[in-house]
């Protein structure tokens, strides 16, 4: 029995971790977001996908994670692949990093010899960038998108750049950049893989949204222990403590079920439907509970637009809903278990 | 990532399946059975049982030869609870003493302790029972205050312990007393191992909101125990405590999941009876409990990694602790709201409810024993996140 992440997996998360922290902190997240809330003023918004941290992505091998070796990736799976993720949702990290990924997942799974070797390359070094449009919402990152993998039907198909065209929609969370797509020219590719990559997109989602969470109870520990109140830290206070205590709880229930639901779905296990909705129910009300006490157990300077809980608190809203939210997962392990 | 057991687990698995399946009458997995038998005949049915189990080396499992243990990993462990409850076998009589008594006896016992008590045990011998909290003393148990006097080679005991897990039939209680005159709160307790077949001391049973009496109250009165009955050192009983509840921690909850996974579909079958598995509302609540039992299940593959990787758990078993208990309470609450106005009725046409309604009021006692809810989040927020105290 070894239900854990190896060392070498885990270095994947210390890799991207350590990166955030030196070289795309905090600041650096809200610079993006800036950008973003400025563009009702004069209509300029940036691209949200800062060049250093696109290059460091490449460079490192979080886009060429699941890519297959002889495409010139490192072709691991998605357990490997979620590690990344978690800690991108930690550093609350902006960035075509999941679109890429799950982009260059669907050409592995379902395209053909010749769109494989065309473009898994080009999106494991980062010279491509992918996004992927499963439902009609609004799709990450798309108006920068070389490559687009869309719904046609029962199956998938690939759009190359000018071949959709995009319609930017705001969003209050500033991490992202959102648009609608109107695809014009698309090619099938001759394989299935919808229920594989809507799998392996909610996982993703799902272990981003326990990174927020992870990040935002430490970061409310951290500050708990140390505001005075009354004399004494806020922290020693017991209503404060217990909330904390449950949502730790809620937030490692969250990663097992991420880690096993990314297993779950590389070996192709019986129950693995069932691993993916519990990971996502599980990750996205952990997500919103722990970024709503972020806010909470800060006072009022967690409100401020100054304060970064925001940053979490907003993120978490928008992934909790993508892929289906909590008690779309519910009804969905209710079908599974029930009937 | 490998959600496996070895091969020799796995022939482990097969033996113990075969040796259950050949062991267990079928009226046994009957729900009601062992309440239709009365709690006397229910024990003295278990207890022996539970003794041929051991004889049939089905019993000790991780523990070493030496002590008449299997010697077997903490995978073995894990099959072994959760083929247990597979199979609709009884619950042990003895499990203070197996879970807690034992391994602390080999890990700091005398030789002669190790002789006298680990065998007996195991085989049923000898009833171990755990006398720790008193009317005065439950969550905070420094506050005891049963007091052990010098008296030649004796102690003599006097107080009141309650709670006290299968308190009428015990044949022995390993006893926290207050043995230094005048000690406050952690000093001068020492863990005394105290024979309750004497005169000195009184086993009441107590009547629990099911109607059962898995507890009961221990009246010590004059009673006598030798100084050598002490486990650790005279006057350092907390530490011995402390070590004893350290053994709960490498306890995976994968017999608890097997139990509650299988209560969850009995659960979903009332509701279908009922129409009611339709309702949209009761299946979200439905899948919110699944999903705490699914992270339950993969909770105890994480326990059960960290024991066989050697590390240690610290203080996650408050985290086990919390996530068995309250998704058990919540299951059952679910099935009380299927009910709904027939939620206290004894049955439903052909079905006797009776069997669900005593686990639903089970229910609500597990969130007390062992360490309550709150206790719980108070160590995980100090001892694992850190909180100031």
């Amino acid at each position: 029995m070894f239900f854990a992440l190896t060392d070498d997996q885990r270095e994947f998360g210390t890799a991207v971790t350590t990166y955030l922290a030196e070289r795309f902190d905090l600041e650096a997240v809200r610079g993006v977001v800036e950008d973003a809330a400025a563009s009702g003023a004069d209509g300029a918004v940036g691209d949200g996908n800062p060049e250093a941290l696109w290059k460091a992505a490449a460079e490192q091998g979080w886009l060429a994670v699941t890519v297959p070796e002889e495409h010139d990736g490192l072709g691991l799976g998605l357990v490997e692949a979620q590690v990344i993720a978690r800690s991108l949702g930690a550093g609350v990290a902006p960035g075509p990093w999941r679109g890429t990924v799950l982009a260059a997942d669907a050409v592995r799974l379902a395209g053909s010899p010749e769109q494989q070797a065309a473009w898994l390359p080009r999106l494991a070094s980062g010279e491509a960038v992918g996004a992927v449009s499963l439902s009609g919402a609004p799709v990450e990152y798309a108006a920068i998108a070389d490559v687009l993998v869309v719904r046609d039907g029962d199956g998938l198909a690939l759009a190359e750049r000018g071949g959709f065209t995009t319609e930017a929609v705001g969003s209050y969370d500033g991490t992202t950049r959102l648009a609608r797509v109107t695809v014009e020219t698309s090619e099938a590719f001759p394989g299935e893989a919808i229920a594989d990559l809507t799998a392996r997109a909610t996982v993703l989602v799902a272990s981003d949204l326990a990174g927020v969470a992870r990040e935002a109870i430490t970061r409310t520990v951290a500050y708990d222990r140390e505001r005075e109140q009354f004399g004494v830290p806020v922290g020693s206070f017991q209503a404060i403590k217990h909330a904390l205590a449950d949502l730790h709880v809620g937030v490692t229930m969250a990663e097992h079920a991420v880690l096993y639901a990314a297993h779950a779905v590389d070996t192709g296990a019986d129950g693995a439907d069932l691993a993916v909705a519990v990971a996502k129910a599980k990750a996205s009300d952990a997500a919103l509970a722990a970024t709503a006490a972020m806010i909470q157990y800060h006072g009022g300077i967690g409100y401020t637009w100054e304060h970064e809980a925001h940053l979490f608190y907003k993120r978490a809203k928008r992934l909790a809903g993508q892929y289906g939210d909590a008690d779309a997962q519910r009804e969905r392990i209710a079908t599974l278990t029930i009937g | 990532m490998d959600l496996t057991y070895t091969e020799a687990e796995e022939q482990f698995r097969r033996e113990l399946r075969a040796w259950l399946g050949a062991n267990i009458p079928d009226e046994w997995t009957r729900p009601g059975f062992w309440e239709s038998l009365g709690d006397d005949e229910s024990f003295r049915v278990r207890r022996d049982w539970e003794r041929d189990k051991a004889l049939a080396g089905f019993a000790g499992i991780e523990w070493p030869a030496e002590f008449g243990g299997r010697g077997g990993t903490p995978g073995m462990k894990a099959i072994y609870d959760e083929e247990t409850v597979r199979a609709h076998a009884p619950r042990t009589v003895n499990p203070l003493g197996l879970a807690f008594l034992a391994p602390t006896v080999m890990a700091i016992g005398t030789d002669a302790q190790k002789k006298e008590i680990v065998g007996p045990l195991l085989r049923n011998e000898v009833i171990w029972c755990q006398g720790f909290s008193e009317p005065g003393a439950g969550s905070d148990l420094a506050a005891l205050s049963t007091k052990g006097v010098r008296d030649g080679d004796d102690f003599v005991v006097n107080g009141q312990k309650v709670w006290t897990t299968n308190a009428v039939h015990g044949d022995k209680i390993f006893t926290l007393v207050r043995t230094e005159p005048g000690s406050q709160r952690h000093r001068g307790i020492s863990m005394l191992l105290i024979d309750m077949h004497q005169d000195g001391v009184d086993a009441r049973p107590l009547k629990q909101m099911s109607g059962a009496s898995e507890f009961g109250e221990v009246f010590f009165d004059d009673a006598r125990v030798a100084a050598t009955d002490v486990l650790g050192e005279i006057g350092d009983g907390w530490r011995t405590a402390m070590l004893l509840l350290s053994f709960e921690r490498g306890a995976s909850g994968i017999g608890q999941y097997t139990e509650f996974r299988r209560q969850y579909d009995e659960i979903v079958d009332v509701a279908r009876r009922l129409g009611r598995h339709t309702d949209p509302v009761i299946r979200g609540r439905l899948a919110r409990v699944l999903t705490e039992l699914e992270c339950l299940r993969l909770h105890a593959m994480h326990v059960l990694t960290q024991v066989e990787q050697g590390r240690d758990l610290g203080f996650e078993a408050s985290m086990t602790k919390l996530q068995w208990s309250e998704t058990f309470q919540d299951l059952w609450e679910v099935y009380d709201d299927i009910l709904g106005e027939d939620a206290t009725l004894d049955s439903l046409g052909e079905l006797d409810l009776r069997p669900l309604h005593a686990q639903a009021m089970w229910s609500r006692s597990v969130t007390i024993w062992g360490g309550s809810s709150q206790v719980q989040r108070t160590i995980t927020a100090e001892r694992v996140l850190g909180l100031p105290r």
